[in-house]
């Protein structure tokens, strides 16, 4: 129910667990292809796009419905109007409502699934970790909100709120103020520009009528993946689906495209950010790639050896010399092209200036000197080791696998282990010095206000005050 | 929660935890567990060893958690930097940790491939028995604490927590909070001395579990355990003295931070509830009905869905071995706080008059018996409840009969025992945000 709260690193899988390879056989379903054991089926009548993946460590399957909308999709208006419809895709449908005592979330809960649903800049996506002997109940509430929410305006308000009290928990974060304003200094014209969660005023303008439109636009069969990971049956799991989204007619129109392209950064861009709190931040990002470009890969492994784990370059230059409190590097990997960046909450006493000075200084010095085969060989090892580890949970392949549908799709994910390997040293240095140039550069800061805020007012009741503002007590 | 099997779960019947995972006893009290599961050639540890926040000194609780996060900094074979980059390079880790939300243990937490079991099991062992707590970096590692304690100081949800239990729970008192300034002073005052006096007290195999599950040959990983473990002291002995629950202090406080969107507000009761007593589970039962999910909870039905006020509104037992608070958090914006407070003891006050309706009570054990299968489903899912059962003292057999423990819980026992425990007059109520 949340924009993805945290970043992502691309992750991908390598093995495949089944050795199952009967003939595909299934009356309204095609068969498409298979990889790393993940098999592709397509509903014939509504293109709906099916994905199984078998992962039978347990009695638990995870059924997720991927919607090919995010926040890539709006315009100023109705920012964060695909999260607030994720919100109000609970509210429910003929089938499944609170009046019935069969509200979505009641129903989940009961069965005791992890259950959830997330809006992200290039996707939707609902879920149901579940006992394997309940998928159908999963499929059926995915299908019955497919084409059947609700969408009621009572619905709306009090869900407007929860949502915008959601965005007021990410203003109070720094980390989240210094990231949307990145992307809104880095991104101008493609709507990467705005938060997934959207602005505030958006939040609270938008209409039922608005988010209806949304959701005939863009919640059809045939702009959809579902996915059925973990320990099931393909036949009996083919058969169901088909039971449950076979009546749903695809799109009465195309699905619109993405046609906005943000053109070159010609030039240096710097913001900053004065709010009361306690610690500085600092962040540098650079325009990069989108995910299906070739680099992708080798910006992965120079994430990596920028940012992961202690050994990692900028945690040795920055946490280790006690300038930063940690530091984080994310290449985004995305539908259209991105960022890589680079965040780093400032030791108390040290001026950010200095720790921007050392994260260029280092991101130079591989642009010019390039990376040693060891250094390479670790990153390509601990993103391999992550792809065996996501397959110990079926939820996290689907995590994963969603993300990696929704800015690519799901070969690249399935080929993600090979393409890694392949990168080299020379890959590393040759993406740094193409990417990680001064006019690419989004630099900002968050820097804490000293002063308290004035006159606060008490609130009404009995109360004993406590304090005032973070450094009196 | 296949254990030790290698044909489907879902149609062939499970072995018993209590049989199919292998355990050892060392000479010197270690426990060691290991459970094969073959699907993926992964494996993943959890463990305890108790050596928390409760056995260092009063007013210096944090020394406790410092000894935990240092532990990998160097030992007598290798420095920090070469054990993590022979962990890192293979894709794996080793965590050590210890915070005041369980006042008893330091917790392990590791992964790997399963072809680097060895250098795991090695590199697990040799921080465990030979660390040298290096001063340069406990040096560093102040600098560091001093600017994550600021972070937490900004945060409006830590900060009522914090005064509602510093106002609730006495100093020196496990579940006491300090100020962000007091324990600042605290950090500083650290010497290398601290950490390893404490180390020499409490670490030692005499309390040490490690519960192992993953891709292995569980002979293997034992003997290979025992043999690197046998020689190890057993060090302070295991006896918990009881820890007293203070009365509660009801009233409100605010605390004022500026720029602050969102605000926190804290409910908070001390509470007598324990992990390890048989009442725990109708407790919690009650309490899935109350307030443990924001979207079907009756809390978060009528605060966040009825009435929009609120993203988040949870309530808990903080239980472990020692008895802590029950607690309920909501965020809000800070117009909305007094409405918001005032729902969430309305809604308290009717559940403890009705208690659980029966469709309530059936729908919270099919949901708990649902979790219960959803999180055994990962090597790491695996091991941590397998080294909880054990923590507690319920044996590993609690989880082969956790679905007939929720089978058997009455209304009438959820509901005693929670309004045994929860009376919203005696809540102390802490708002921390711009009000």
């Amino acid at each position: 129910m949340s924009p993805k709260a945290k970043v992502q690193g691309r992750k991908s899988r390598t093995r495949a667990p089944s050795t199952e390879h009967r003939a595909p056989s299934s009356k309204s379903f095609d068969f498409v292809k298979e990889k790393a054991g993940i098999r592709e089926f397509c509903f014939r009548d509504n293109g709906l796009k099916v994905l199984l993946l078998g992962n039978r460590v347990a009695p638990v399957v995870t059924f997720a419905v991927v919607y090919h909308v995010g926040s890539r999709n709006e315009a100023v208006g109705h920012t964060g109007a695909t999260h607030l419809l994720e919100h109000l895709m609970f509210k429910g449908t003929p089938e499944y409502n609170r009046e019935k005592g069969t509200a979505i979330a009641a129903v989940l809960e009961a069965l005791g699934a992890r259950f959830n649903a997330t809006t992200w800049f290039d996707r939707t996506n609902y879920y149901e970790t579940l006992p394997s002997g309940k998928l159908d109940v999963a499929m059926r509430i995915e299908a019955s909100r497919m084409r059947g929410s609700l969408l009621r305006d009572d619905d709306r308000q009090p869900e407007m709120t929860v949502v915008r009290n959601e965005f007021e928990r990410g203003e109070n974060s720094p980390f989240q103020v210094l990231y949307k304003h990145t992307f809104a200094t880095a991104f101008r014209e493609h709507p990467y520009h705005h938060p997934t969660i959207g602005w505030r005023s958006d939040i609270e303008g938008v209409s039922t009528e608005r988010l209806k439109e949304f959701y005939d636009v863009f919640y059809h069969p045939n702009n959809a993946t579902a996915m059925v990971i973990g320990d099931f049956e393909e036949e009996e799991s083919l058969a169901k689906l088909e039971r449950h989204f076979g009546s749903i007619p695809r799109s009465p129109r195309p699905i619109p495209a993405v046609h906005t392209v943000e053109p070159p950064q010609e030039g240096e861009r710097r913001f900053t950010v004065r709010r009361a709190g306690q610690v500085a931040w600092c962040g540098l990002a650079w325009r990069t790639v989108q995910a299906l470009h070739p680099d992708t890969h080798a910006l992965a492994l120079l994430g990596n050896i920028l940012g992961g784990g202690l050994t990692s370059r900028l945690y040795q230059k920055l946490v280790e010399t006690s300038l930063a409190l940690s530091v984080t590097v994310v290449p985004w990997q995305l539908r259209d092209p991105a960022l890589l960046s680079i965040f780093a909450p400032v030791r108390p006493g040290i001026e950010p200036a200095a720790v921007e000075s050392v994260i260029r200084e280092e991101t130079a010095r591989v642009a010019r000197e390039g990376v040693t085969e060891a250094e390479a060989e670790k990153a390509r090892t601990q993103i391999e080791a992550e792809v065996i580890f996501d397959r110990d949970s079926t939820d996290q392949v689907a995590a994963s696998l969603s993300e990696a549908i929704a800015s690519a799709d799901w070969e690249w994910y399935a080929d993600y282990p090979k393409a890694i390997r392949r990168v080299t040293a020379e890959d590393v240095r040759r993406v740094a010095a193409k990417y990680l140039t001064d006019d690419g550069l989004t630099a900002g800061v968050f820097l804490p206000k000293t002063e308290q805020a004035e006159a606060a007012v008490p609130g009404p009741g009995p109360e004993d005050r406590e304090g005032r503002g973070g450094a009196t007590e | 929660m296949r254990a030790g099997a290698r044909a489907r779960p879902s149609t062939g019947s499970r072995v018993p935890f209590a049989e199919a995972v292998r355990r050892r006893e060392l000479a010197n009290g270690a426990q060691l567990f290991v459970l094969e599961n073959h699907f993926n050639p992964t494996l993943a540890v959890s463990g305890s060893l108790h050596a928390g926040p409760l056995f260092a000194p009063p007013g210096r609780r944090l020394i406790a958690s410092v000894t935990a996060g240092e532990l990998p900094k160097g030992t007598e074979s290798r420095t920090k930097i070469q054990i993590a980059e022979d962990l890192e390079s293979r894709g794996a880790s080793l965590s050590f940790s210890s915070d005041s939300s369980d006042p008893l243990g330091m917790d392990i937490a590791g992964a790997a491939l399963s072809r680097d079991a060895d250098l795991l099991l090695d590199r697990l062992v040799e921080i465990l028995r030979t660390p040298v707590f290096p001063a340069e970096e406990l040096e560093k590692e102040k600098k560091r604490l001093v600017g994550s304690i600021r972070q937490q100081l900004d945060q409006p949800g830590v900060r009522a927590y914090e005064a509602a239990a510093r106002r609730v729970y006495p100093p020196g008192h496990p579940f006491h909070r300090r100020t962000g300034e007091e324990r600042i002073a605290s950090v500083e005052k650290l010497v290398r001395e601290d950490l390893v006096a404490f180390y020499r007290e409490r670490y030692g195999a005499g309390t040490l579990q490690v519960v192992l599950v993953g891709d292995v040959d569980a002979n293997g990983i034992l003997d290979g355990l025992e043999k690197r473990l046998a020689s190890w002291s057993a060090g302070a002995a295991s006896t918990i003295s009881p820890v007293p629950v203070p009365p509660a202090s009801p009233g409100r406080e605010t605390v004022v931070m500026p720029d602050k969107a969102s605000a926190d507000v804290v409910l908070l009761e001390p509470s007598t509830l324990t992990r390890p007593e048989p009442a725990y589970l109708a407790c919690t039962l009650a309490n899935s009905a109350l307030g443990q999910s924001s979207l079907t909870s009756r809390l978060g039905v009528r605060v966040r869905d009825t009435e929009g006020l609120t993203y988040g509104i949870h309530s808990s037992f903080h239980a472990t071995h020692v008895p802590g608070p029950f607690v309920v958090s909501v965020t809000v914006k800070p117009e909305s706080r007094d409405a918001a407070v005032a729902s969430t003891l309305d809604e308290i006050a009717r559940f403890l008059a009705t208690g659980l309706t029966p469709k309530e009570l059936e729908e919270e054990k099919s949901s708990r018996m649902g979790k219960f299968q959803v999180d055994l489903a990962s090597n790491g899912g695996i091991a941590q409840a397998l080294d909880a059962a054990v923590y507690y003292g319920l044996g590993l057999e609690y989880l082969d009969r956790f679905p007939s423990l929720v089978e058997s819980i009455t209304k009438e026992e959820a509901d005693a025992e929670f309004r045994q425990r929860v009376h919203p007059d005696r809540f102390t109520i802490v708002s921390a945000g711009s009000f």
